[in-house]
């Protein structure tokens, strides 16, 4: 099986009909449904997912096997997963976050600068937050050609050419 | 109340003289600054400042549609770390 990614969690039962609570991380909340079936982080239950309406805070929807509000009750903070190969394709220059945290960061001489921890966008480009080797801060590198000129998903690896000042 | 038209948009004069230093320069950098209240002006378009959140300089790379808002925009004071799920980041 593919690496899982976590696509939201279950907030407790809704009702006493055996719907539960969904918290959706998806970009577009209701996409979660979408990805179903998803399955728990070690992959030994997997539920299908139907959406029953939108709530405060999330969904309310109804798992497969889950009828009765004891049930639902007891899913309480369990973590719903989805494999990344279900995720689309993207076109060229756009990636998924999932695929972006934990790539090792170089710059233009091979030095390595550090790991990206995640990814932020606070209204302007977008962001690699990375974690500096033997640092306790972290440091921000605007995700754009000119300073991020080369990703490698396969190697696992980002050349990037920042700008003068930026890791001081 | 808004501010009046005829001072012209707040800006910190070290910001100025900063943008205008790396312009004539020419060179690829981060300018530091401070000054969250400025606004940001057309003549900074294509630069990249580094805005202080209180904590450290984020870099914020300035476009043509950011022109008229303040820097402190951008450079949000509090982490957020939500769930990476399905979200994408673009490369510009």
């Amino acid at each position: 099986m593919s690496e899982l990614i976590c696509v939201g969690a279950i907030a407790g039962a809704f009702g006493v009909h055996g719907e539960v609570r969904l918290k959706s991380f998806t970009a577009d909340p209701a996409a979660i449904a979408d990805y179903a079936p998803l399955c728990t982080e070690d992959g030994a239950q997997v539920y299908d997912l139907q959406l029953s309406r939108e709530i405060k805070g999330g969904f309310a929807a109804r798992l497969t096997g889950i009828r009765t509000k004891e049930k639902a009750d007891a899913l309480k903070g369990l973590r719903l997963f989805a494999p990344r190969d279900r995720l689309p394709s993207l076109p060229d220059d756009e990636f998924y976050h999932a695929d972006l945290i934990g790539l090792h960061v170089v710059d233009t001489g091979g030095t390595e600068l550090g790991r990206v921890k995640a990814v932020h966008n606070h209204g302007a480009s977008d962001l690699l937050e990375l974690t500096v080797p033997g640092q306790s801060n972290t440091v921000l590198l605007p995700f754009t050609m000119d300073v991020v000129p080369t990703i490698d998903l396969t190697a696992g690896r980002i050349v990037a050419d920042p700008p003068e000042g930026l890791l001081d | 109340m808004s501010r009046s038209v005829w001072k012209g948009p707040f800006v910190d004069s070290y910001v100025l003289k900063k943008a205008e230093k790396s312009r004539e320069s020419g060179k690829n950098e981060v300018i530091k600054i401070w000054s969250r209240r400025s606004t940001i002006l057309p003549q900074f378009v294509g630069l990249t400042f580094g805005v202080y959140n209180g904590h450290k300089h984020v870099p914020v790379q300035i476009s043509e549609d950011m022109i008229g808002q303040k820097f402190g925009e951008y450079s949000p004071t509090r982490t957020y770390y939500g769930h990476a799920a399905d979200k994408k980041a673009k490369r510009k």
